[in-house]
């Protein structure tokens, strides 16, 4: 079996997909939560801090979207190298757009 | 001798932290060498990933919350305010990506993979990513930490003049 004609099963696709979100959520999450303070004091009102909070968002994304994607018949059909190439992507433009919002912001 | 709860905790942050991103390299070489014999130790290094970072997760995020905002206000007077206001901004967001990623590996190890090439370099991909971005984690944490310290010594020299 070779890799293009190998499927991924569903909750491998789903919670590949669910991580791949996540990890933008997260980048977009820290940035608006600095460009908009009612949102930053609205995140440290629901656990104590705002970074609690954001962990605690990332997990529950993470895991609803991953629960949910694997039961839809969706992810089945998507191409493991693109899956692939998301994730990493999503993770690479993720984690540089935060150094970068650091950095200049 | 004076060991303090805070250092107890930053320290063992950091070895988990370490431990988590050493237990992906050996899912990645495990996976790399993906056979019905090393299937189930695949799967231990993935739960180990999960658990390290995890641990360094409940720890980084009590000291954190606990004691890092006096270290914060040296940093931020000190002569390297950039250690806080981009390396550990950005650290302690990065991490929950890496955080994220290392729950998703024991997901894909439970493949085949040896008899499936995609969930293979699924696996692969997931631990070098762990690696990756746990390395410039650890990275980042040496920069705060010589933010600190340089913040300190300013200070020291200062009162030496004074």
């Amino acid at each position: 079996m070779n890799s293009d004609s190998a499927k991924l099963n569903s909750a491998t696709a789903g919670f590949g997909v669910a991580a791949a979100v996540t990890a933008l959520f997260n980048t977009v999450l820290a940035c608006a939560k600095d460009a908009y303070h009612p949102l930053l004091i609205l995140m440290n009102g629901i656990a104590g801090h705002n970074w609690t909070t954001q962990g605690m968002a990332d997990v529950i994304l993470f895991v609803g979207l991953g629960l949910a994607l694997s039961h839809s018949r969706a992810v089945e059909r998507i191409r493991p190298d693109r899956l692939i190439m998301f994730l990493v992507a999503a993770v690479a433009f993720a984690g540089a757009g935060l150094f970068a919002w650091y950095l200049i912001f | 001798m004076n060991v303090t709860s805070s250092d107890v905790i930053l320290l063992a942050h950091a070895t988990f932290g370490v431990l988590g991103t050493v237990a992906a390299v050996w899912v990645f070489v495990e996976a790399l060498n993906a056979r019905e014999q090393n299937a189930q130790r695949t799967r231990v290094a993935a739960w180990a990933v999960a658990l390290f970072l995890s641990g360094a997760w409940i720890l980084g995020g009590y000291w954190y919350l606990r004691f890092y905002p006096a270290e914060r206000a040296l940093i931020l007077n000190g002569p390297w305010p950039f250690a806080h206001s981009v390396f550990m901004e950005t650290k302690e967001h990065l991490f929950l990506m890496t955080l994220i990623l290392a729950f998703y590996l024991p997901i894909v190890v439970r493949e085949q993979l040896q008899a499936n090439p995609a969930a293979r370099k699924m696996a692969m991909c997931v631990a070098m990513l762990i690696v990756i971005t746990g390395l410039a984690i650890e990275g980042a944490g040496a920069v705060i930490d010589h933010g600190v310290k340089v913040a300190l010594l300013r200070a020291a020299a200062m009162g030496a003049v004074k």
